[in-house]
C-alpha cells in the first residue's frame, strides 16, 4: 500500500479505518506496517515471585531487597509482584463456592496487591512508590526520579478475565500482567525472579530427573509440549505476537547476584526467545 | 539440588504448593459455576451502528429501554464509534502500542455511555465505571432495574497485542459479552444496524441471507471475512460456562429489543 513521504499513515489508511470493520483483514494488515514508539525503553520489568519468593519471608526477600537497592543507580525497575499461597487458598475456596473465573481474578488480584504492598514497605525508605494500574500515568516520573516502582503483577482485567479452555483458574495472572507491562512500554528487559535456576523439562521440586534448559526458542518450547512450565502459558501466546519483547529471562532469586547479572545482560538462568527470523505473519519480518 | 519449599510458608488448600500451570492441576479445577445475576440482560448499543447516527437512532431505543424497565433488568453497554477510528488513526501514526490505543479508545465508549446515562437518568440509570460494575451493580439493579456501563473492557495498557496489526482485539462487544458471562446473564443482545448475521456481506451481496441461528463451530467453518460483532467474541463464546448464546438484532427497528428481551426469535443467535 502507498506510504506517505515520512512513512506515516496516509489518508487512505485513515479512510479504511473510518469505514471498514476493524476485524477486516485488510485493515489489520495495513496497521501491521505502522511504526512502534517504545514508551519506556530504558525500563526493566522485574517480576518478584509470589509463592517462590514473597511467601518465603525474610530469608528470601531481604537479600533481594538489598540487591534491588544496589542496582537502583544503574537500572530502572518496574517491580511486579506475584500472588502465591494465599491466592491458591482463595481460588480453591471460590471454586468450591461455584464462583466464576472473573471473580477468582478479582480475588487473586488482592493477593498480588498484598505482596506489592509489603515489598513497597521494605523499599519505602528509598522513596519507591507502589503504583496501581489506575495511576500508571505517574510511573515515568517515579521511575526517573526514584529509579523503581512497585506494582502488583495481575492485569487489571477484574471480572473481565476470559475463561480458561479447561477448568476455572484465571489464565492470565501475574507473569502475564508483568509481561504486558514490559511489552506495552517497549521495556529493555522482562526478568522473572523465581526460586528455581530457570526452566526445566519438569518441575524439579517433584521430578529429580528434570533437565535444566538454559536457552530455548519459543517455538521449540511449545513443541516440547511440557505438562508444566515455569511461566504462565498465556505469556508464551502473547510473546508470539509481541512487537517489542522478544525474550524473557528466568533467574533464581534465592541465589544472590542472579538478578544483577540478568540486568547487566549476562547469560544466567533461562532465556526464552522468539526467533526474529520467524515471520510474524506472511509478508512481514519482525 | 534445591531446598524445595522448606522456606516457604503455605496456607492449607486443595491447590497448596501446586503449579497453576500444571495441566493436571488445571483439569482438576473444573467445577460447576453459579450465575451471580441470572435475571440480568446485557445489551450493547453499537457505536458506529447506532450511537453515531445520533438522536434518530438513539432516542427511540431509549424509549424502548424505558418501556422494558418494569419487566427486565437491563445493563446497557455502549460502543465507541467513529471517534475511536480517528484516535486509532492518530495513535498508529504516532507509533503508539496496542495497549495505549485500547486505553484511548475506552474514553470514546465512556463518553457514549455517559450520554446514554444522562438520557436515562430520570429513570434511575447511572453510568458505572469498571470498579463499580464489580462492587455496586447489584445495588443499582435493585434500585433502578438498570444501569449503563462502558462496553470496552478495562484491559487498558494490558490489552493483547493482536496476531496481525495493532488494533485492540477486545473492544466493546467483547467487554459486554464478558460482563454477561461472569454474571451469568440471561441474555446478551447486540444492537446493530443490520438485521443480524448474514451468509455474506449484505451490502455487496444481494443474495446474502439472514442466519437465524448458528453454532460457533459452524460459524467458524463458514470463514466469513467480517462479522457484525468483534471477532474475539466468538472465541470467548466457545469457552462460555454461563452465557452460552449471543443475539444480534437491528436496533434501528422499533420493537426488536423488546422481542429479544421477551425471548422471541429476532435477528441472529450464535450459540456455543
Amino acid at each position: 500500500m502507498p506510504k506517505g513521504i515520512h512513512g506515516s499513515i496516509t489518508p487512505f489508511l485513515g479512510e479504511m479505518l473510518l469505514n471498514r470493520s476493524l476485524d477486516d483483514p485488510a485493515v489489520m494488515r495495513a496497521t501491521e506496517e505502522s511504526t512502534d514508539y517504545p514508551i519506556l525503553p530504558w525500563a526493566n520489568v522485574v517480576k518478584i515471585g509470589g509463592q517462590s519468593i514473597m511467601d518465603r519471608g525474610r530469608s528470601a526477600v531481604y537479600p533481594l531487597i538489598d540487591e534491588i537497592v544496589a542496582n537502583l543507580p544503574e537500572h530502572k525497575m518496574i517491580l511486579g509482584t506475584g500472588a502465591g499461597t494465599r491466592a491458591r487458598h482463595i481460588y480453591a475456596m471460590a471454586i468450591d463456592l461455584g464462583l466464576p473465573t472473573g471473580v477468582l481474578t478479582v480475588l487473586g488480584t488482592a493477593v498480588a496487591w498484598q505482596n506489592a504492598q509489603m515489598l513497597h514497605y521494605l523499599l519505602a525508605r528509598h522513596g519507591i512508590p507502589f503504583v496501581l494500574p489506575e495511576a500508571f500515568n505517574s510511573l515515568p516520573h517515579y521511575l526517573m526520579d526514584r529509579g523503581a516502582v512497585v506494582t502488583q503483577g495481575m492485569p487489571p482485567y477484574k471480572l473481565w478475565e476470559q475463561n480458561p479452555a479447561i477448568g476455572r483458574i484465571p489464565p492470565q495472572r501475574t507473569d502475564t500482567g508483568c509481561f504486558l507491562v514490559a511489552e506495552v512500554f517497549g521495556a529493555r528487559k522482562m526478568i522473572y525472579v523465581k526460586d528455581e535456576d530457570g526452566l526445566f523439562t519438569a518441575d524439579p521440586k517433584k521430578d529429580p530427573s528434570a533437565r535444566f534448559i538454559p536457552r530455548i526458542a519459543l517455538e521449540e518450547l511449545l513443541a516440547l509440549d511440557l505438562d508444566d512450565l515455569v511461566v504462565e502459558r498465556a505469556v508464551l501466546e502473547l510473546m508470539a505476537n509481541a512487537r517489542h519483547i522478544h525474550e524473557i529471562q528466568f533467574v533464581n532469586g534465592l541465589k544472590p547476584g542472579q538478578l544483577t547479572a540478568a540486568l547487566r545482560g549476562e547469560p544466567v538462568g533461562t532465556v526464552i526467545y522468539r526467533d526474529k527470523t520467524q515471520v510474524r505473519w506472511e509478508g512481514s519480518q519482525r | 539440588m534445591n531446598n524445595g519449599d522448606s522456606g516457604a510458608r503455605h496456607v492449607k488448600s486443595a491447590l497448596m504448593r501446586e503449579s497453576l500451570v500444571d495441566r493436571a492441576v488445571i483439569a482438576r479445577s473444573e467445577s460447576r459455576v453459579r450465575p451471580i445475576l441470572p435475571h440480568l440482560n446485557v445489551i450493547n448499543i453499537g457505536g458506529s451502528s447506532i450511537m453515531d447516527r445520533g438522536a434518530s437512532a438513539l432516542l427511540p431505543l431509549i424509549d424502548e429501554i424505558v418501556e422494558n424497565q418494569p419487566r427486565h433488568a437491563q445493563l446497557i453497554g455502549t460502543g465507541a464509534g467513529i471517534r475511536s477510528r480517528h484516535i486509532f488513526s492518530v495513535g498508529l501514526d504516532l507509533g503508539l502500542p496496542t495497549g495505549a490505543l485500547a486505553t484511548l479508545s475506552a474514553k470514546d465508549a465512556a463518553q457514549n455511555a455517559y450520554m446514554v446515562s444522562c438520557l436515562l437518568a430520570r429513570h434511575g440509570f447511572v453510568y458505572l465505571e469498571a470498579p463499580f460494575i464489580v462492587q455496586l451493580l447489584p445495588a443499582m439493579l435493585a434500585a433502578a432495574r438498570g444501569a449503563v456501563f462502558n462496553g470496552v473492557p478495562p484491559y487498558d495498557l494490558w490489552e493483547h497485542p493482536p496476531a496481525l496489526g495493532k488494533i485492540p482485539p477486545h473492544r466493546t462487544d467483547a467487554g459486554a459479552y464478558l460482563v454477561a458471562e461472569v454474571f451469568g446473564a440471561r441474555k446478551v443482545i447486540f444492537l446493530k444496524d443490520v438485521d443480524g448475521l448474514y451468509t455474506a456481506d449484505p451490502v455487496s451481496n444481494p443474495d446474502a441471507t439472514l442466519i437465524p441461528q448458528i453454532s460457533v463451530e459452524k460459524l467458524l467453518a463458514m470463514e466469513l471475512p467480517t462479522l457484525p460483532v468483534d471477532r474475539v467474541v466468538i472465541e470467548l463464546l466457545a469457552r462460555a460456562r454461563l452465557a452460552k448464546e449471543i443475539q444480534i438484532v437491528n436496533g434501528l427497528v422499533p420493537g426488536n429489543l423488546t422481542r429479544a428481551l421477551a425471548g422471541e426469535p429476532v435477528g441472529s443467535v450464535i450459540h456455543a
